[in-house]
């Protein structure tokens, strides 16, 4: 910086600071605030400048003044906000962490179901949209899955099950069918999941499941799992 | 709100704005209640009107929201960071609502609200004996600008003096207090 621009630019720091840089004049040298030079020079005036300041008393604002901070910043809605963010995140750590994968091309069909009902979950958008109904069989040991509503699909995609037992890594449950129904014999891994879970949930997969056993899209739905 | 008599150390202020940037809401309402009396007395004797020293300490606080992340904590002076976002805060509202001055009858009001123990900020050594050196327009026209927060046109009003001497005068006033401060700096 040349000595010249230096020294005006200190000038011009030092008003600003004091508060008489004004209008576009004030504008124009805010611009410049982000340059390193220009920002030293104003902590330093803001510095010397300091002193300056009158020994005030606390007067205490009205408390409109803190509904609207609160407002403007929707603090409120941050900490809602934040509170899902973090139950999400929780969620989708909980879904990464799943070490095995049970895809459920790869077991046997179940030709007939042989077992009651004993649990079931709707995999919905709403009351009026079902996409599937998930039945659970005797004690977790047999899946069906019924598709009520085809889910959209892009190419190349699959949307698979989880059960995500409370407190412990969640377990796929398989690729879901787009149409028609599905029965299917569980493991004794996925058994043990499911008896641990109150939820299911369905994440968006290349087509033919997660190639690595984790959850590699985004989960698209969340069901609960209730007694039949 | 702000308890006069329990004036925060500024290390819990700059732990409070450390949380604030890590978006610590409770923080800021914390931070709000410790320093919002203070705050609100410098902008009110900055602005005058009550109602425009609540829109702007509403914008005082969503910038410090919003500009936690800067506070350098190695720097210090939480309270003096906060103090001088409020400082220009009532600058920019000040232009945007082409303020006028209004009667001293306000500024006396205003006094008798203002009570509790005051705030000081850390000077340099030799500030007072700087300050002193300069000439009486000069210093009341740096102190109208910066403690008031007039500009040049009305501290020539106010003082009754041309606008160029006021120009002059406070462009001297900087440069010999900027002088004075650091000659003493080297001193030390």
């Amino acid at each position: 910086m040349k000595s010249a621009n230096r020294e005006l630019l200190d000038r011009l720091a030092a008003e600003y600071v004091l508060g008489t840089l004004r209008h576009r004049a004030r504008r124009r040298f805010e611009r410049w605030l982000l340059s390193p030079q220009v920002g030293a020079l104003v902590k330093a005036w803001e510095d010397r400048l300091m002193a300056l300041e009158p020994r005030l008393g606390a007067v205490t604002p009205p408390a409109s003044v803190w509904r609207g901070i609160e407002s403007r910043l929707e603090l409120n809605k941050t900490r809602r906000a934040a509170t899902v963010r973090w139950m999400a995140i929780a969620a989708s750590l909980l879904l990464v962490g799943i070490v095995g994968v049970f895809v459920m091309r790869d077991r046997p069909a179940v030709e007939a179901p042989a077992l009651a009902v004993t649990k079931k979950a709707f995999i919905q958008e709403n009351p009026q949209t079902i996409y599937w109904r998930v039945e659970l069989r005797g004690d977790n040991q047999e899946l069906s899955v019924h598709v009520h509503v085809a889910h959209e699909l892009g190419a190349g995609k699959a949307l698979e099950l989880w059960a995500l037992p409370e407190g412990g890594d969640p377990v796929s449950l398989g690729v879901l069918p787009t149409a028609g129904d599905r029965h299917t014999v569980l493991s004794a891994a996925q058994r043990a999941a499911l008896a641990g879970s109150k939820q299911i949930a369905v994440s968006l997969e290349p087509s033919g499941g997660s190639p690595s056993g984790l959850p590699t899209g985004p989960v698209l739905h969340v069901a609960p799992l209730a007694p039949a | 709100m702000a308890s006069p008599d329990s004036l925060p150390p500024e290390i819990e202020l700059a732990q409070l704005l450390q949380r604030c940037a890590a978006r610590d809401s409770a923080a800021f309402r914390t931070l709000y209640d410790k320093t919002s009396g203070i705050l609100f007395a410098r902008l009110l004797r900055m602005l005058r009107r009550r109602s425009v020293a609540e829109e702007a300490l509403q914008d005082v606080y969503v910038r410090i929201w919003q500009r936690a992340a800067q506070f350098e904590a190695h720097r210090g002076r939480p309270l003096a960071w906060m103090v001088t976002i409020a400082r220009y805060c009532a600058i920019d509202l000040m232009r945007r609502e082409r303020m006028t001055l209004v009667s001293d009858d306000s500024l006396a009001e205003m006094a008798d609200e203002s009570a509790g123990e005051a705030m000081a900020f850390e000077k340099p050594n030799n500030f007072d004996d700087c300050i002193g050196r300069l000439n009486d327009k000069t210093r009341e026209c740096l102190t109208l600008a910066f403690v008031e927060g007039r500009s040049h046109d009305e501290i020539a009003r106010i003082t009754t003096n041309p606008l160029g001497s006021v120009k002059s005068w406070i462009r001297r006033g900087l440069q010999s207090l900027k002088e004075c401060l650091s000659a003493e700096g080297r001193a030390t």
